[in-house]
């Protein structure tokens, strides 16, 4: 909110600090001040204006001049001036003469106060107060309604008048409105309401929604002569609603959705009804009406000096808690240890004595709040699996080449549908992650030829009613053209690291079609339980949830030979559809213990060989932990795979 | 019977081996010196296999000027070579290697500038003893808000854009609801710290985003304090930007669940920037999780992961963390 500061100014006798110091000091203890700005007025007169961001339980109590001068004068230690008597001409009559207040929704409308006065001559405002109001951004429109738009930026209470010649019989009912009700506003707009706003009528229409915005019917217009001032209190919820439900946002809402105090609205209509009398003459009925249902509680909290420093951890003087209460404008009682601080009925915000201690310290100051590191830890964090096993994931993927995206958790499609979408692609949560690394792997070949990215991150799903998050793993190989048929096993080599390095070992690829998908869909397996799929042959993805259940870190030693290996190839012709593990399955069960390893190192395929058949040539590696194996024991074995092998129908060793 | 050997042909061999090596210019050809004398049929080896045809006694003085001489020839042929290899260090097959080409590249994937923020934000909260916890990114109104002290229709609640789903939940607005959730659960003391994903509804520009990650961090004890809460902060920061010197500040802030509120502000090249909110856990939040706040009391803080970024890194746009663009990613 804007700030004068020759308004703020006006608050005191003694001349306040410069606007640069004010905003340092409000900065460090009350609010942020976010900017200064020196601005020239119409009759060349200079002020400057202060943009502060004042504290949302400040609202209530300083979206004001009078709050924020409040604040500058507990800061600075500066006394606020007596306030002025009034002086003004008085009809002695009672406001009940001329109106009659009813009040049908005490819960919505805790306090209105009703004024009259009689015999005012609308014209434009003296050049002050046109000047006060320009300097905060408003526009002067007439001398009634400049006076109530300038005592609330003073004092923060929203006000309003009606002109009394325009409502007949002067009846003002506050109540809510009628389903279908029209309204047309000050500013020519029709709003059609219903039971859920508080209006301000006479007997027959609406003359203003209440605390928002008032209507045409009682307009204050040039040759209005007597009028009605209004200095209510409405319910902060309702009026929030009801400016949310009409898209209007004023001035008065936004004050009322604050919560002020109703101490406010008597001091406000005193202010009023002097500036008015004083700037357009006429005479005020002496005695107002005045509805207020449920009085509020002066704000009265007892505290000990040992809580605020168990709180801060730091003692402040006990002369210093009082003195700094007192700046503040409460009253300080101190009886067998214990404060009692009574407290200016304008501050809803003080509750506990949590709060009392807040206000103690920053006016103390943060700064002088010496830090201190938290006492001995003798137990060291729990470690979160989780985040370690997921990062071990993430070190993997890294080391093997991959580079890590993060996209949005927004898609065009999905199961969990978002009530207020910011764009149409981001309408739904996303259920996979591979679909967003399709779109990056395209965007980036523009500048890169071969794309090798993951992404770790949650997707959403629904299993009935319920929402189900889940942690995921997904990465995709792109690699040019010529070298499309190695994506798949970048992909396969890629898990098989991982899965290593998470311990984890009975891990397999699927590709027995199901009713779920084509054979492109190839399934990833541990044991019998699929933990994720390729999709495409060059995009995975993995339940990282279940992966992480599987990880361990345990890694068992097994004692190195001392005798040497022995190495033969073979190579096996097999049809095409054969699949390699098929092969290296009864090669191994045939080669028992002493066959340690075997590794497929060529695949070939070529015309020579015949329609649609393939070469798979293994290295065979032999080792005993006892001896060292003989070429004759090891011709032996070998024999045996190849009758083994050859024992399989279109299966062939090449010689 | 044997050729006689007479010691002149040790003086010839011994000549012509040291001219040779004197002229040699290089490592290539001090070997061939080598297997020319030395070698398998080298000169000297030649003759000194023929030695063994000889009568005992003369087979045992030629024999050691023989040796003497191979030892001579053998140390010089040594000294030449460390001499080449010195000189030309790094030259098998006798080429010169350009050290100053490019080296071999190995395939190398990048890290997402955040994951290594959370990582290091992490770290050195959990070397001062704070457990990492994780929890939902969506949530229901009752964590989010409720429980946190920020009510239904009250205007606090604008300080949080919201996305709303199509069942009544939302996408979590901060990682705030994890406090309620771990306090819930667990019996104080504890700490912790909670990173993860967050989102607002609201424009996007070079600092806003409609996700971004915080970091959410709880201590509760019995006189945990606001002076304990500074005494973290700052020594997070300092580690956390290596800078021991780094200065940070507290000021008065607002959110809901604490009292006090603060800001907290860090030092950056002579500006104060606002870089966390923190406070003491309102008593009212504490009540909601059916703890005492006459027996415990403690602080949060939250403070936004990618801004940590932008500033460590001198990323200029939030907006490139979701972008998915290698030349971005490339650079971490």
């Amino acid at each position: 909110m804007i700030f004068s500061y020759n308004w703020l100014q006006s608050f005191f006798e003694k001349k306040i600090p410069a606007p640069e110091k004010i905003a340092e000091v409000l900065t460090m203890r009350s609010f942020e001040v976010k900017g200064l700005k020196n601005i020239s007025l119409p009759s060349g007169s200079e002020d400057t204006v202060l943009d502060i961001d004042v504290l949302p339980n400040r609202t209530h109590d300083c979206f004001s001049h009078f709050g924020v001068a409040k604040e500058i004068s507990a800061l600075f230690n500066i006394p606020l001036k007596p306030e002025e008597k009034t002086k003004f001409e008085t009809v002695k009559a009672k406001a009940e003469d001329f109106l009659k207040l009813e009040v049908r929704e005490p819960e919505l409308c805790r306090r209105y106060i009703a004024g009259i006065i009689l015999g005012v001559k609308v014209g434009p405002s003296p050049k002050w107060l046109e000047e006060r109001l320009i300097s905060v951004g408003q526009k002067p429109i007439n001398n009634i309604v400049d006076a109530a738009n300038y005592v609330m930026f003073d004092l923060g209470q929203p006000l309003h008048a009606f002109d009394i010649d325009k409502i007949k019989p002067v009846h003002i009912i506050v109540r809510r409105a009628v389903k279908g009700e029209k309204i047309t506003t000050l500013d020519n707009k029709e709003f059609i309401l219903d039971k859920d706003v508080l209006v301000i009528a006479d007997s027959r229409d609406p003359l203003a929604i209440a605390g928002i915005k008032g209507g045409k019917k009682a307009e204050i217009d040039k040759k209005t002569a007597n009028i009605i001032l209004e200095s209510a209190n409405f319910d902060s919820v309702n009026i929030r609603l009801t400016s949310q439900k009409l898209g209007l946002k004023t001035g008065a809402s936004v004050g009322f959705e604050n919560e002020i105090s109703p101490v406010l609205a008597l001091k406000a209509i005193e202010r009023l009804t002097s500036l008015i009398c004083e700037i357009a003459g006429g005479k005020r009925v002496a005695e107002r009406i005045d509805f207020y249902s449920k009085k509020i509680r002066t704000p009265k909290i007892s505290f000990k000096a040992s809580d605020v420093s168990k709180l801060i951890g730091e003692t402040v003087p006990e002369k210093e808690i009082s003195a700094i209460l007192n700046r503040l404008g409460f009253e300080v009682k101190k009886a067998k240890g214990i404060f009692i601080a009574t407290g200016p009925g304008e501050r809803l915000d003080l509750v506990l004595k949590e709060d009392i201690i807040e206000e103690i310290a920053r006016l103390y100051g943060y700064q002088k709040i010496s830090s201190r590191i938290p006492e001995g830890i003798l137990t060291p964090a729990q470690r979160n699996d989780n985040f370690f096993y997921e990062n071990m994931a993430r070190d993997s993927l890294v080391n093997a080449g991959f580079s890590e995206v993060y996209n949005y958790s927004f898609s065009p499609t999905g199961e969990i549908g978002v009530e207020n979408p910011i764009a149409i692609d981001k309408k739904y949560l996303r259920m996979n992650l591979w679909n967003g690394l399709i779109i990056n792997a395209a965007q980036n070949l523009k500048y890169f030829d071969e794309i090798r990215i993951f992404e770790i991150g949650k997707v959403f799903g629904r299993v009935g009613e319920t929402v189900i998050e889940k942690n995921k793993l997904a990465g995709i190989v792109v690699l040019e053209k010529t070298k499309e048929k190695e994506q798949f096993h970048e992909i396969k080599g890629l898990l098989e690291t991982l899965f290593m390095q998470l311990g984890i070992n009975d891990f397999w690829l699927d590709d027995t079609p199901t009713s779920e998908g084509p054979e492109t869909l190839v399934k990833i397996r541990v044991g019998q339980e699929i933990i994720g799929h390729v999709y495409h042959h060059n995009v995975f993805e993995l339940d990282l949830e279940k992966l992480i259940e599987l990880a361990t870190e345990e890694i068992e030693y097994r004692p190195v030979s001392k005798y040497p290996a022995v190495i033969r190839d073979i190579a096996v012709l097999v049809p095409f559809e054969t699949k390699m593990t098929n092969v290296t399955d009864i090669i191994e069960n045939t080669g028992g213990e002493l066959l340690i390893d075997s590794d497929l190192f060529d695949v070939y395929e070529s015309e020579e060989l015949g329609e649609s058949r393939k070469s798979l040539a293994f290295h065979l590696i032999f080792q005993s932990p006892v001896k060292t194996l003989s070429d004759k024991e090891v011709n032996a074995l070998m024999e045996r795979i190849i009758k083994a092998v050859e024992s399989v129908e279109d299966w062939e060793v090449r010689k | 019977m044997a050729k006689k050997q007479s010691p002149d042909i040790f003086q010839s061999l011994r000549k012509d081996a040291f001219e040779a090596l004197e002229e040699a210019s290089d490592f290539e050809s001090v070997k061939k010196i080598e297997t020319d004398y030395t070698g398998k049929s080298g000169r000297l080896t030649k003759v000194l296999r023929s030695l063994k045809d000889l009568p005992p006694p003369e087979r045992k003085t030629m024999g050691s000027t023989a040796n003497a001489l191979k030892k001579e020839i053998e140390e010089k042929i040594r000294a030449k070579k460390a001499e080449f290899e010195t000189k030309d260090h790094a030259r098998p097959n006798g080429r010169r290697i350009d050290i100053s080409a490019p080296g071999k590249k190995f395939l190398k994937g990048h890290l997402h500038p955040l994951s290594r923020v959370i990582r290091d934000v992490s770290s050195v909260f959990e070397s001062m003893g704070f457990e990492i916890v994780e929890g939902p990114e969506v949530e229901t109104e009752h964590y989010n808000f409720d429980t946190l002290n920020i009510p239904k229709n009250h205007p606090a609640r604008d300080m949080w854009n919201t996305f709303w789903l199509d069942s009544k939940l939302l996408l979590r607005t901060h990682t705030s609801p994890n406090q309620m959730r771990y306090m819930e659960k667990n019996q104080p003391p504890f700490r912790i710290i909670v990173p993860g994903r967050c989102f607002r509804y609201e424009a996007t520009d070079t600092t806003h985003e409609i996700q971004f990650y915080q970091a959410e961090g709880l201590m509760i004890g019995e006189k945990t304090s606001l002076a304990n809460l500074k005494g973290v902060m700052e020594v997070f920061f300092q580690k956390f930007f290596k800078d021991k010197n780094l200065e940070t500040r507290f000021r008065p802030g607002y959110f809901p669940f604490v009292e006090p509120g603060i800001e907290v502000d860090v030092k950056f090249k002579g500006n104060w920037l606002e870089i966390a909110g923190a406070g003491m856990i309102h008593p009212q939040v504490i009540k909601n999780a059916k703890l005492n706040p006459s027996e415990w009391q403690g602080f949060a803080f939250g403070m936004g992961l990618d801004r940590l970024a932008m500033l460590k890194y001198k990323i200029d746009d939030i907006r490139l963390f979701y972008s998915g663009d290698l030349r971005f990613i490339n650079q971490f």
